[in-house]
């Protein structure tokens, strides 16, 4: 298109986006759980054609002096340069680092995981969970499209039991005896994209990002409270509006929320 | 972003001066320019300020494990950075040859002049030692960063505290400053650096240049002292031949500088001691110069949060409910599934087509693919559907691998 | 010390803010804000100048902020926190005016308990000492949610540790818009627009000190 803009805005003045979409309406979500045999726990979500794999893998460290009760969550976010023209190869540009920061703030607001569960022996042992979440296809909305897979990846997740014997202060891992992680929130994100400092609209694509004048993005879990209002600058809102966002995130909530029990059902064995 | 030149005319018009013993801001040859020291809330950081130039220093602690041949000393690090803030055409990050030659001159100057006692750092011999590391940012650039970098640097030293500790058999306890009060480093001296710069290939010599001063100059003399009169590190750089008289007569005025320097910053460090301990008022907020107009404080203002509750529930209130009409999700196979709310996607279509056919050979299905694309051409919206099929086949060569 | 200020029912105190401009002589806006004695911030900012071939846009000024802790190298945390503070700034400087050109914030923290709004304070004043055309301004503010569910504005290191959640917005001159927003710890969504109310009160405040401290500095008398 010529005029990106112009077109744009002759869509969305008739209530509808050039993919055929309305202005509040979520691209098709996909969930596959279990994508990678060899990690801990791992899921691929695909949000249009925005592709996010997340692999969990789990590994044995001594915890941190000073939280001695407390295990680690190191979440990763990697943009590879096959995911889109615009990255590069090498170290992490600063739209990776963003959302690595963002994904450990929901963690950690959400308390979707406590860090105290992660403890095998306090002091001596804990679980390190490295997420290492990578985009395949970008095409907007990276940041829902990663906490889903995430959440979806952490469900999946079964740690080996791990004893400590007492007499020779090793530790012991049973293998054959695996348990599922406890997860305790289920956060999910629902981004939009501020279009002429007025109009929001939900999952922005790529194209639409690159034309919106700002992005919002909320995160609530089931109880409807708020893990993460985060808007990281671009046009103005009232507050009013951001009340309409975190309606239609509560509404995406329980959809998305639907859709994991649904696979996480799908798999768990009879 | 980039540097601005020197042009000739400004170069000529420097060296002119300078013959003439006259210097841009009306000093006099031997003249250092005024020293002020200000010092942060909390402990080890502090702002000199060198005319015009400002450096920020901060030092910090750390229990780490000693290097294997010096079981009983602590470990100094230190680290100056060129911020970007400072001058244009400094980068962030990038080692540029004068900030490794400023990091060497500063670890010559603290380190190697042992000013500082690293034996009474150790902790457990061979086990926990502390680490002081320091960090100096350069703010503003006008010249002579060695000097200030220096002086920041001896005087952050001076005023930080450490955790005090207490060894029981193999249990190390680090104490909070509200348990027991943190000790200072032990501090044998303090050198101070003091630069010179040269010009016409010697005839003529500045105490202390600015930044215009360093561009035009030929040669440069560091020449780090204490208040003892002992010659800590003397380095000459830049294209200059020195004559033993000029290097007696430099060391002679280092001296001099050194001990007024020295003066000024143990007064400084006592007025901040004193201020602490009366429990008066300290940090940066206190060292603004309030009578100056470019500066401006606000009291401790009240905000009315009176009428919060009833406006956040007036927004709450006016929005409209969650809407309940949701989509359900459709499983696709055991451990993938899909909520399809968007407008049926033209690969999602496929994925019904590409289940029956996954038994069939991988052409088959594309050729399939290529059919239902035809048919789909004749719709109004071809570029963007156009796009979704070719995602569709990537997406066909995924599948096998879920 | 500060943490037991008195707080009247239905009151939340600011504490004395203080800022000098024109400090440093290289920069082009140079500024510094201080929130009481601790969280303080210097920003110096070079441009609008000649940008670099592979950071120009053909239609607006190319912003770029970095954010440099006291000790060590900046991390993950530096890194998106610029991204907050520039996509602030993007939203309220007129860089169309200015095309081709690069713009560089540089902040610097002063002490410790960085606080995002005394970063955005910071960055607003050296956009005004500058002299860059801007279409608003912008001041942030930091709600502290109390363990009981009251709202402390502006809150103290020691409070901040305390509080159940922590709420940083930026709030634009026009109409006390919401120009940024992000939380620390979960909210319910009353909390949540209470604590942006509250914010929208200290704005006003905020925007009145940057005009007084403006005309100050440019009025006689």
């Amino acid at each position: 298109t010529v005029e990106p803009l112009e077109y744009y805005r002759r869509f969305l003045k008739e209530n509808c986006r050039p993919d055929g979409r309305e202005l509040g309406e979520f691209r098709t979500t996909t969930v596959n759980i279990g994508s990678i045999t060899t990690a801990d726990g791992s899921a691929l979500v695909k949000l249009g054609n925005t592709t996010v794999i997340c692999g969990v893998k789990a590994e044995l460290a001594a915890p941190a002096a000073d939280s001695a009760n407390k295990g680690y969550i190191v979440p990763n976010v990697e943009l590879p340069s096959l995911c889109a023209e615009r990255f590069r190869s090498g170290p992490p540009g600063e739209e990776a680092q963003a959302a690595s920061q963002f994904i450990a703030d929901v963690i950690e607001n959400s308390q979707m995981i406590v860090k105290e569960d992660l403890c095998i022996a306090n002091g001596k042992l804990a679980w390190v969970l490295y997420c290492d979440i990578i985009c395949l296809d970008y095409d907007g909305n990276l940041l829902d499209a990663s906490v889903f897979a995430l959440l979806a990846a952490l469900k999946n997740v079964q740690l080996p039991l791990v004893t400590i014997n007492e007499e020779t202060g090793l530790s012991e891992v049973n293998l054959k005896q695996k348990n599922p992680l406890l997860i305790r929130k289920h956060p999910v994100a629902t981004s939009f994209a501020v279009f002429d400092d007025t109009l929001l609209i939900v999952d922005p694509t790529a194209e639409e990002e690159d034309l919106a004048t700002g992005t919002v993005t909320i995160v609530t879990d089931e109880e409807g409270r708020l893990c993460s209002v985060h808007k990281p600058g671009g046009s103005p809102l009232t507050g009013a509006k951001l009340q309409d966002c975190i309606t239609r995130a509560i509404t995406r909530h329980k959809e998305v929320k639907k859709l994991i029990d649904k696979v996480i059902k799908s798999i768990t064995p009879k | 972003m980039k540097a601005t030149p020197l042009s000739n005319c400004e170069r000529r018009f420097l060296l002119r001066a300078i013959q003439e013993k006259k210097r841009l801001d009306g000093r006099q040859c031997y003249d250092y320019r005024n020293i002020r020291v200000s010092f942060g809330a909390e402990r080890g950081c502090c702002i000199v300020e060198l005319g015009r130039t400002r450096v920020l220093a901060q030092v910090s602690c750390e229990l780490v494990s000693p290097k294997p041949n010096r079981p009983t000393e602590g470990v100094l690090f230190f680290n100056l950075e060129l911020s970007p803030m400072a001058a244009p055409g400094l980068e962030p990050g990038r080692q540029s040859e004068l900030l490794v030659s400023l990091n060497r001159l500063l670890e010559r100057c603290l380190r190697d002049s042992k000013c500082i006692d690293t034996e009474s750092l150790c902790v457990v011999a061979g086990e926990k030692v502390w680490q002081i590391r320091l960090d100096v940012h350069l703010l503003n650039h006008d010249g002579n960063i060695t000097d200030a970098a220096s002086i920041a640097g001896i005087v952050a030293l001076c005023h930080f505290r450490r955790p005090d500790v207490s060894v029981q058999g193999e249990e190390v306890t680090v104490y909070t400053p509200e348990e027991r009060d943190p000790v200072p480093l032990s501090i044998h001296h303090m050198p101070i650096c003091v630069s010179f710069a040269f010009f016409h290939q010697g005839t003529y010599l500045l105490v202390d240049p600015t930044e215009r001063e360093e561009r035009v100059m030929d040669g440069f003399l560091v020449i780090a002292m204490n208040k003892h009169h002992e010659i800590c590190t003397i380095q000459s750089s830049g294209v200059v031949m020195l004559v033993p008289d000029q290097i007696l007569r430099c060391s002679k005025i280092a001296a001099v500088k050194v001990t007024e320097i020295t003066e000024q910053i143990q007064k400084a460090l006592e007025n901040d001691q004193k201020a602490r301990k009366e429990g008066g008022k300290f940090g940066f907020a206190e060292s603004i110069p309030f009578q100056r107009i470019t500066a401006f404080k606000m009291e401790s203002a009240a905000v009315d949060t009176n009428d919060v509750e009833e406006q956040a529930k007036e927004i709450i209130a006016k929005a409209d409910p969650p809407a309940e009409v949701f989509s359900k999700p459709v499983l696709l196979a055991a451990g993938t599934a899909q909520i399809g709310e968007g407008v049926e996607n033209s690969w999602g279509d496929l994925e019904e087509s590409e289940k029956e056919e996954a038994a069939e050979e991988e052409g088959e299905s594309e050729a399939a693919a290529f059919e239902c694309q035809k048919v789909e051409t004749e719709d109004t919206m071809r570029e963007t559907k156009n796009g979704k099929y070719c995602f569709s086949w990537y997406h066909i060569l995924l599948y096998p691998f879920l | 010390m500060a943490a037991v200020m008195a707080v009247e029912s239905g009151q939340s105190r600011l504490r004395p803010f203080s800022c000098e401009l024109g400090l440093l002589s290289r920069p082009d806006g140079r500024a510094t804000f201080l929130q009481g004695v601790t969280p303080s911030v210097l920003a110096g900012l070079y441009g609008p100048v000649e940008a670099k071939i592979s950071k120009e846009l053909p239609d607006r000024a190319a912003l770029e902020v970095l954010l440099r802790p006291k000790v060590g190298l900046p991390g993950v945390l530096e890194r998106s926190r610029e991204q907050l503070l520039r996509q602030t700034c993007e939203a309220v400087v007129l860089g169309a005016l200015h095309p081709r050109t690069a713009i560089t914030l540089v902040l610097q923290v002063l002490s410790d308990a960085s606080l995002l709004s005394c970063c955005l304070n910071a960055a607003c004043m050296a956009l005004l000492d500058a002299g860059l055309p801007l279409a608003a301004l912008f001041c942030g503010v930091t709600c502290a949610l109390q363990p009981d569910g009251s709202v402390l504005l502006d809150p103290t290191a020691r409070q901040e540790q305390e509080a159940r959640a922590i709420l940083t917005f930026a709030i634009g001159s026009s109409e006390r818009k919401v120009l940024m927003a992000t939380t620390k710890g979960s909210c319910s969504v009353e909390e949540m627009q209470q604590c942006l109310a509250a914010a929208q009160g200290a704005a006003d405040t905020i925007f009145q000190f940057y005009r007084d401290s403006v005309r100050r500095r440019y009025c006689k008398s």
